[in-house]
């Protein structure tokens, strides 16, 4: 971390649609306002909901202009593999930090023979290349432990987040805002706390 | 601090009715509109400006405004011209495409003006990561005569939203307001006003010959002299600003309010110390303003998004005034005249703009290859895959298809529409070999079936096919063409994120009348008219060839509910099928011809996966087999 605790932090976080990027992108950009700092975030939907690829990028101590160029990036979140190779070029010059889940989904283009899709190991190879620091967030583990049907991966891994101190993520205010903006009944409240509690379990880094 | 009644944000009380929230520009939209007190608003489903739409519609079903649906972006401004002709002032949403849609109405209301402030609100999709085209929306000032703001943060957008109606008032003139996907879907701080009360929509409309005048260019000439009048008013001008002015650089960047915050960012991270002249006034320029900008420096750069339009506009001031400066476009520059703007596309701009001036080597030097920013869907490297979109997991448009596929020939021309089912288009699905804009499939497969000797089938939505469908499909039957429209009708806008339209019924769209699809083709005078469900692929193939077969138009209606749509309702839609291993023989129609991404091939057999499976069960009656057994599904 350098001296200047002004110097904006440049966030991108990538993943498929449905898998709570925006939602993510939100719960950090909130949280840092909150506690009063300058933040500014934005989102990019590919036909979203479509198992498109999405994109959000945050800039927390800076208030307008979300957007950052490649070698000024911080932070890679990615909730998918391929969607994390897809927007390694971000890392290549900047030796981000990267937190990436180890869901990686192979498309049904694969099967019908249309792509190649890169081996799994060859994906962590090419981050941990790229990358001054690899956290691998085990989302496979986590879904397979929560029994409703209801999955929030992103809660768990911004949970995950709250334990950098250079995102500035205090874990009570943190909780706090996840309860105010996904509590919104009993059973979300439920599930959210849990995913939030036990978030930090299931990631590790990478020696 | 208290919690926002909206999901998305929270509140920072400031002083009294004062407060600062984070907020998507497309939400700055309509806080501006509120703290305008504007009483009466209208909408056409188009993203980038969806989140504008679905607030308003919110705040209608809470009775704070007037908002509506309309049934396309023309209908939409004439409703709410009128009410500023009413003296109401009134606000028309729609993305860049639906303003070509309204344009006939807007280059004829331009001439009267308004007596209520009117803004229209236009969100362009550079990159057209939503649209069928991308298109610079700041010509429409100069071809309109009307006056465009172009804010810059979701600050400057709601205030300039309360500013436009101001000067909307004042000149009788309506304003248009230009957003990007970029200022429409930033988020960041804006303070405003709380704004709880009704919003009227009471007014009262005079009669005034000049609305009947034959001689119209007498209102293009007044509409001239208010272009004149605005140019010289302070407020508007004071929409154009000189960043870094204090600067002692004798060069100087211009650029536009939608992308300054990230030319501003650029400038910064190439530690440049050079002025930026801001342009959020982009129509009609003052050209005296802009000339005391210029005189302070030597070297001018253009840094725009899409056209090259502040570039010609300002060059032609600087040719007028005879003004000693050498001047660095587009070309110069690299920048690319398509797609959008991001800070790695304009690395290259800055690193030239961070050289000398006078050698002008550097300035010939061929553009670079465009950055990998530049394909969302596309290949950004030869070894990642492509995340290709495609229809959801249990999409009811899947069905449709399927029973379209069986029905035609792979010779068979398919003009196809604009929403989800655009999708269809994408191998394996393979539905549509033709794709224009609203309702152009039914026009367009006129003139394909009067000029092929092949079958012409049209494929269309219900959304799309109220909007801009009707009257190609009354010229069929006028004419006796032979072509068969499949209208996919989910019963409401999905691409968007799933607005109410015309055949929604009373649960979805309250207070509002479903219209029968079937009855409204009937009317039309269609003699073939069959209205079926999705789900059964193989009587629906067979009334498919009758529709075809059918001298003439026909019209066959495939009803189903969107999964998404499905989803907001309940997490539990029932359980997946299963395939029996004993009686698939792994003839592929489920995997390949139906395509739904939850069937997979897993270790030499076809599995369907429970955990995106959404047990819409249309696999089941696909199977020539009948190796795919149903399981529980949950009543919807």
């Amino acid at each position: 971390m350098s001296g200047n605790e002004n110097k904006p932090i440049n966030i991108a976080i990538v993943g498929l649609g449905g898998q709570g990027v925006i939602t993510l992108a939100k719960l950090i950009a909130n949280t840092n306002f909150m506690l009063g700092k300058k933040v500014c975030y934005n989102e990019q939907h590919g036909l979203s909901q479509r198992g498109g690829s999405v994109q959000s990028s945050i800039r927390i101590n800076e208030a307008d202009n979300p957007l950052f160029a490649a070698k000024d990036t911080d932070f890679i979140i990615g909730l998918e593999k391929l969607e994390t190779l897809r927007y390694l070029y971000l890392a290549k010059e900047a030796k981000p930090k990267v937190l990436v889940s180890n869901r990686y989904d192979i498309r049904t283009t694969s099967d019908l023979g249309l792509e190649m899709f890169p081996e799994s190991d060859d994906i962590d190879k090419e981050i941990l290349k790229y990358s001054s620091a690899t956290y691998i967030f085990d989302a496979l583990g986590f879904e397979a432990s929560v029994k409703s049907k209801l999955k929030p991966v992103n809660v768990a891994v911004f949970s995950v987040l709250t334990t950098f101190p250079e995102l500035g993520l205090p874990t009570g205010k943190a909780e706090d805002y996840v309860m105010e903006y996904l509590g919104r009944n009993i059973l979300l409240k439920q599930i959210n706390k849990k995913a939030f509690k036990e978030g930090p379990k299931w990631m590790k880094k990478v020696e | 601090m208290k919690a926002a009644d909206s999901k998305t944000d929270i509140d920072v009380v400031e002083g009294e009715g004062e407060e600062v929230q984070l907020l998507m520009g497309n939400r700055a939209v309509v806080q501006g509109l509120l703290e305008a007190k504007v009483g009466l608003t209208t909408a056409y489903p188009g993203t980038p400006s969806t989140e504008i739409q679905m607030q308003l519609y919110k705040l209608h079903q809470k009775g704070q405004l007037y908002f509506e649906f309309s049934v396309n972006e023309k209908v939409a401004f004439e409703i709410a011209g009128a009410a500023a002709l009413s003296g109401v002032r009134s606000a028309v949403i729609m993305k860049h495409v639906g303003l070509n849609v309204a344009s006939d109405s807007l280059m004829a209301l331009a001439y009267f003006g308004v007596i209520g402030g009117m803004v229209v609100v236009v969100v362009d999709d550079p990159g057209c990561l939503s649209s069928q085209n991308e298109q610079d929306s700041r010509f429409w000032g100069k071809f309109s005569h009307l006056p465009i703001l172009e804010p810059s943060t979701s600050q400057e957008i709601k205030d300039t939203i309360v500013q436009a109606y101001e000067l909307s008032e004042k000149y009788n003139t309506i304003i248009l307001v230009r957003l990007t996907s970029f200022t429409s879907l930033n988020t960041a701080e804006v303070k405003m006003k709380v704004v709880e009360e009704k919003l009227a929509k009471d007014g009262d409309f005079f009669k005034d010959i000049r609305y009947a005048l034959p001689a119209r260019y007498v209102l293009h000439k007044g509409l001239h002299a208010i272009l004149e009048q605005i140019k010289e008013d302070e407020d508007f001008l004071g929409n154009n600003e000189l960043k870094y002015g204090d600067s002692i650089s004798d060069r100087l960047i211009i650029t536009q309010g939608a992308i300054y915050p990230m030319v501003e960012y650029m400038r910064n991270l190439n530690n440049l110390d050079i002025p930026i002249l801001k342009i959020n006034a982009i129509h009609p320029l003052n050209e005296k303003q802009i000339g005391e900008f210029l005189k302070k420096y030597k070297y001018i750069y253009f840094v725009e998004e899409l056209e090259s339009y502040l570039e010609s506009e300002i060059l032609s001031i600087i040719g007028k005034y005879n003004l000693n400066l050498k001047v660095f476009g587009k070309e110069q520059l690299a920048i690319p005249e398509e797609n959008r703007i991001l800070p790695d596309v304009l690395s290259e701009a800055f690193k030239r703009i961070a050289t000398d001036p006078n050698n002008e080597e550097i300035f010939k030097v061929k553009p670079p290859v465009p950055s990998p920013y530049a394909h969302v869907f596309g290949r950004v490297d030869q070894l990642i895959p492509r995340t290709i979109p495609r229809l959801c997991d249990g999409c009811c448009h899947r069905g449709a298809f399927y029973s379209i596929k069986r029905a035609t020939k792979k010779t068979d021309i398919i003009p196809s529409d604009i929403g989800c089912y655009a999708l269809g288009q994408v191998f394996p699905v393979d539905i549509g070999d033709f794709w224009l804009c609203m309702g152009a499939s039914i026009g367009t497969a006129i003139g394909f079936s009067l000029t092929n000797d092949k079958p012409v089938v049209a494929v269309i939505g219900d959304g799309t096919f109220f909007h801009a469908g009707i009257p190609p499909l009354i010229d069929a039957v006028l004419y006796n063409h032979n072509i068969t429209v499949a209208i996919l009708n989910n019963s409401l806008t999905a691409m968007t994120g799933g607005q109410p339209t015309p055949s929604s019924d009373e649960k979805k769209a309250k207070n509002q009348r479903q219209l029968d699809i079937e009855q409204v083709v009937r009317g039309l005078g269609v003699e073939y008219v069959k209205s079926v469900r999705v789900e059964d692929t193989k009587e629906n193939t067979k009334i498919f060839r009758e529709a075809m077969a059918h001298e003439g138009p026909s019209v066959v209606i495939f009803n189903g509910e969107c999964v998404v749509e499905l989803y907001r309702h309940s997490l539990d839609l029932g359980e997946a099928p299963y395939v029996d291993e004993e009686l698939c023989n792994m003839c592929g129609t489920c995997f390949i011809e139906f395509s739904c991404p939850s069937i997979i091939k897993k270790d030499g057999q076809i599995v369907i996966r429970e955990d995106t499976c959404t047990a819409c069960n249309i696999c089941v009656g696909v199977c020539p087999q009948t190796a795919i057994i149903p399981r529980k599904k949950k009543k919807v």
